[in-house]
């Protein structure tokens, strides 16, 4: 159901994450002949996939074996998989397929603002900060959108200089940074956003900025390849509590570009992903009812590996949807096979389902009367079904 | 160091001809002017673009040279002549604390260490392949810190560099080079603990050949482990840096065709062996290429022998696929000599129009505009092409660029990014400066992640990704620190910096406007900056300048001039 106060996270696995490594076709012989055993889903061994209900394909479809909570999530019908979906543009460059996806306009890389800006600006979003990154800054799919807030760090939110001269030097700047130019756009922003947080952001006993607390019984995992991807979850966790009126946020986590000894990298990276996605989502249990968050990546990797135990850069990929209007625990889309004739130029996973359908769908179930032509223009959408109306 | 009141230009009396300059002469000394009209000079405008901001000394260099000889003499830079900026390098400590090693820990490793805990000075960065290939060696327990040492060596002396060296225009480059071919140290110690010979293949070809340029960065440990050419093998290769080659190192993803064509073969000229970009298959194929490029890193070759742990880059023919290809719509034969496949693929990216076209507009958006002139990307990468084989192609190119009408209609189109930011800061205020990790810290929370920017494309050199409140508040918040006892990493004397004929308020005003700014400031500006004065009605009141009570005024405007909108471009 759409609500006033719904709010999307999007979560942007940055450099390529193998899909076919993350929820694999296990069984699949083509699967298992292009690929070394450690870079796909095993059936046997200590490394063993995580076997999945779904009505996909038969190919016994596994999740990694480092996947344990997302198969929690799976299982409790909070998360769906949609697979073989992604770019319809041939690019396997990484910024280039970024730049289109998050454009939102798979083959124009000059259009001048990202989809989320948008699809914000035709929500018109009231509430003091509604538009969040977690990031140092805002990705693409933010682009000409000065109301957006880039805040990794809460705590750092506020204007430290002035002294004695505190408001001599807030009026000077608010008087200076008046004007349409993107500078002056940004510098007043900066001004607002400091002055909010700074009223906003709770105090402990002694009148200091709080550390995050996250909700009881809750903990973010702190080992492994966790930091970035932890950092923006608490972040965001902390932000949305603060009460300042947050409807889309978006989350980095990079370093899946796997080329090379892919095997403890890709365990490492989908643990954290895993866990840490988890914990937000136990985190965020008072606001379930309105939450939706996209996983997604710029594209799949290769079917055949390397000879560096790697996967270079390949086409179609899995997406991940996660949130209490979810109809989880299926995978969907269409499964196009493995098989050299119905692979994308004949190397890699097809794409079957253009991932503007996925964010479409959410965003037309969760929000209000989205104008999808606005925010994917010149794109036909056909619900796959994955959320309920 | 104590500076004088005449010695207001890092510790140089001849920073006193900015007093001189009819510019400065221009500016009215107690009333404000009238209008809003903003006075653009030419020569501050030129220093924010070939160096990292101006100071009055350099302003007056080149105001007395013109800029055409003041390029020449930068075009041709001269280490020992840079005495102030070589006693700083010298003199640099940057601290180093770590504990001592634990045996229990990575059990796989041999030796131990002792706890460390001490203000080090920039040894690294003299250091011979051979010590510093040390410290990427994953068998002998090393603290991470000193694996990560020569690259923060490195971070020290390009913010030493670029506050203090006389060469601005070197440094303004070797930046930009940086992040063409971006690395990040920090990903392995093969990077981190070479870092400080990365960094000198930038220094050597910055202004020179781009062919001999890129077969240096090619062959470089740092590149080959970060794109992982060290481990690409037949078959099939490993893809990373191949891919790269073109389209962020080359030709770019301008022309790159993978969307419209499946087969060479129709990628217009491509018959004739003059293809307009690349594909896939191009990529491929340079990728089969370069197997067999690699670091002799002590590794098992897996054909019977094992590489020596030197670090040095070597050509093993052994994982080399040795069979016919076909790059950029030419063909190679097979069974090559040694790295010939490779050099070919260099000789053919670097060559293709698409290349100089790409170069030139990413010249042309560092040194102009972040949307360029076409005309002028268009001159530039007709003297790129015409200097092809030239060991002083760069160089033509900047000439081409810097001294075009171009260069010189487009003052203040670049927003700064938070090196830049900074840096111009300390130059324009005369600090006293002395990098440390807190700033380092700083500058990454800002989104300057200096040599550790993840992904090959380096730092986004537009506006829209620099133009947020994070960064910006980021930055405004840096001056505080910088000020601040505790951060440690400037010293400020203002009013020693202040010429000694500048005495009103207004005056003060006026200087600092300028000199920051690079304007007079109009009435309301100059009304607002009265407040930070002791008698705020009086622009001809004499303040005394040198009494204590005037450091927190002086300070605290000099910081809000550092946060008005003319101080964030360049």
């Amino acid at each position: 159901m759409a609500s006033d106060s719904d709010i999307l996270v999007v979560l942007f696995l940055r450099g390529g994450c193998d899909g076919l490594n993350l929820l694999g076709p296990s069984s699949d012989p083509i699967y298992i002949a292009e690929r070394r055993s450690e870079t796909r889903v095993e059936r046997d061994g200590d490394h063993k996939g995580l076997p999945i209900k779904n009505n996909f394909a038969d190919s016994d479809f596994r999740f990694h074996f480092k996947a344990g909570k997302l198969k929690e999530l799976y299982d409790a019908k909070h998360l769906a998989v949609i697979h073989a979906c992604g770019l319809t543009n041939g690019t396997r460059s990484h910024f280039e397929a970024i730049d289109f996806m998050e454009r939102g306009t798979p083959d124009n890389k000059t259009t001048t603002t990202g989809w989320l800006t948008r699809f914000s600006h035709e929500q018109k979003f009231k509430g003091m900060v509604p538009i969040i990154s977690t990031s140092n800054s805002l990705p693409t799919s933010l682009l000409a959108c000065p109301e957006a807030v880039a805040a990794p760090n809460v705590k750092r939110v506020t204007l430290q200089s002035g002294g004695h001269f505190k408001t001599i030097q807030e009026k000077l700047l608010n008087e200076r940074y008046q004007g349409t130019d993107p500078i002056a756009i940004n510098g007043l922003r900066t001004l607002a956003v400091a002055d909010i947080f700074g009223k906003k952001i709770p105090l402990d006993a002694h009148g200091k900025q709080a550390d995050y607390v996250p909700s009881a019984g809750v903990t973010y995992p702190t080992e492994g390849y966790t930091n970035e991807l932890n950092n923006g979850l608490k972040a965001l966790a902390q932000l949305i509590k603060m009460d300042i009126g947050v409807r889309i946020a978006t989350v980095d986590y990079g370093g899946w570009d796997t080329h090379v000894d892919q095997e403890g990298r890709f365990a490492n990276l989908t643990d954290a992903l895993s866990r840490s996605l988890f914990a937000f989502w136990e985190d965020m249990k008072a606001y379930h009812d309105k939450m939706t968050v996209v996983v997604m990546s710029e594209f799949g990797r290769r079917l055949r590996s390397n000879e560096s135990r790697g996967t270079d850069h390949g086409h179609g990929n899995m997406m991940m949807v996660l949130g209490s209007g979810v109809r989880g625990g299926e995978i969907y889309g269409q499964w196009p096979g493995l098989d050299n004739p119905h692979l994308d130029n004949q190397v890699d996973l097809a794409v079957t389902t253009d991932y503007r359908t996925v964010l479409s769908e959410v965003i037309s179930t969760r929000f209000s009367k989205p104008m999808l032509n606005l925010v994917f223009p010149g794109f036909v959408y056909k619900p796959l079904g994955f959320m309920k109306a | 160091m104590h500076l004088t009141r005449r010695q207001f230009v890092f510790g140089s009396a001849v920073g006193l001809g900015a007093l001189a300059s009819p510019a400065l002469a221009r500016v009215p000394t107690s009333a404000p002017p009238a209008g809003k009209e903003i006075y653009l000079d030419p020569t501050f405008w030129t220093l924010n673009r070939i160096a990292y901001g101006p100071t009055p000394f350099e302003e007056e260099s080149l105001r007395r040279m013109g800029l055409k000889h003041y390029l020449e003499q930068q075009l041709h830079p001269d280490n020992a002549s840079d005495t102030l900026c070589n006693n700083k390098l010298s003199k640099a400590v940057l601290a180093i604390e770590y504990k001592a090693s634990d045996p229990k820990s990575n059990e796989k490793a041999t030796g131990s260490y002792p706890a460390v805990k001490e203000d080090r000075p920039l040894l690294a960065l003299g250091s011979p392949l051979s010590d510093l290939w040390k410290l990427a060696d994953y068998s002998v327990r090393i603290d991470n810190k000193e694996r990560n040492r020569p690259t923060e060596e490195v971070r020290a002396a390009t913010w030493i560099r670029a506050v203090y060296s006389q060469w601005q225009l070197r440094e303004v480059m070797v930046e930009f080079w940086h992040n063409h071919f971006n690395v990040h140290a920090f990903s392995t110690a093969a990077i981190s603990g070479t870092f400080p010979l990365y960094d000198g293949i930038m220094r050597k070809h910055c202004f020179g050949n781009f062919r001999a340029f890129l077969e240096d960065v090619a062959q470089s440990a740092a590149m080959q482990y970060y794109l992982n050419n060290n481990r690409s093998k037949a078959s099939p290769a490993n893809e990373n840096y191949a891919r790269e080659l073109f389209e962020l190192h080359t030709l770019g993803a301008d022309h790159y065709y993978n969307d419209l064509y499946n087969r060479w073969r129709e990628v217009p000229g491509a018959v004739k062996g003059h293809p307009i970009g690349y594909i896939d298959q191009d990529v491929y194929e340079a990728a089969r290429a370069f197997t067999g490029w690699t670091i002799e890193d002590g590794s098992n070759t897996g054909k019977g022998t094992t590489f020596p742990k030197t670090g040095k880059f070597v050509y093993f023919d052994g994982w080399h696929d040795n069979y016919q290809k076909r790059v950029l719509g030419t063909e190679f034969d097979p069974n090559s000599p040694p790295m010939a496949d490779g050099r070919k693929v260099l000789d053919l990216v670097s060559a293709h129009p698409g290349t100089a076209m790409y170069l030139c507009t990413k010249l042309c958006r560092r040194l102009v505009a972040d949307t360029p002139p076409k005309s002028l990307v268009v001159k530039a990468a007709k003297t790129w092409q015409k200097n092809i084989k030239s060991e002083d192609q760069i160089k033509q190119v900047l000439r081409t660029i810097i001294l075009s009408p171009e260069f010189a209609a487009s003052q203040g189109k670049k927003v700064k990014r938070p090196f830049e930011f900074a840096a111009s800061f300390l130059r324009a205020t005369g600090a006293d400066f002395a990098p440390n990790s807190g700033l380092f810290y700083e500058m990454s929370n800002a989104g300057y992640r200096q040599f550790e920017w993840a992904t090959p494309t380096g730092h986004p050199d537009t506006s829209e990704y620099w133009l947020n409140s994070n960064t910006t508040l980021t930055c405004w918040n840096l001056l505080p620190k910088f000020f601040s006892d505790g951060f440690k990493v400037a010293q400020f004397d203002l009013a020693a910096h202040t010429p000694d004929n500048v005495r009103t308020s207004g005056d003060i005003i006026n200087h600092w406007v300028r000199r920051l700014a690079g304007k007079q400031p109009d009435d309301t500006l100059f009304v607002a900056l009265m407040q930070y004065m002791p008698n705020p009605k009086d622009p001809n009141f004499i303040p005394d300048i040198h009494h204590s009570d005037f450091k927190e005024p002086l300070q605290q405007m000099v910081m809000a001039i550092g946060m008005l909108p003319d101080f964030q471009v360049r």
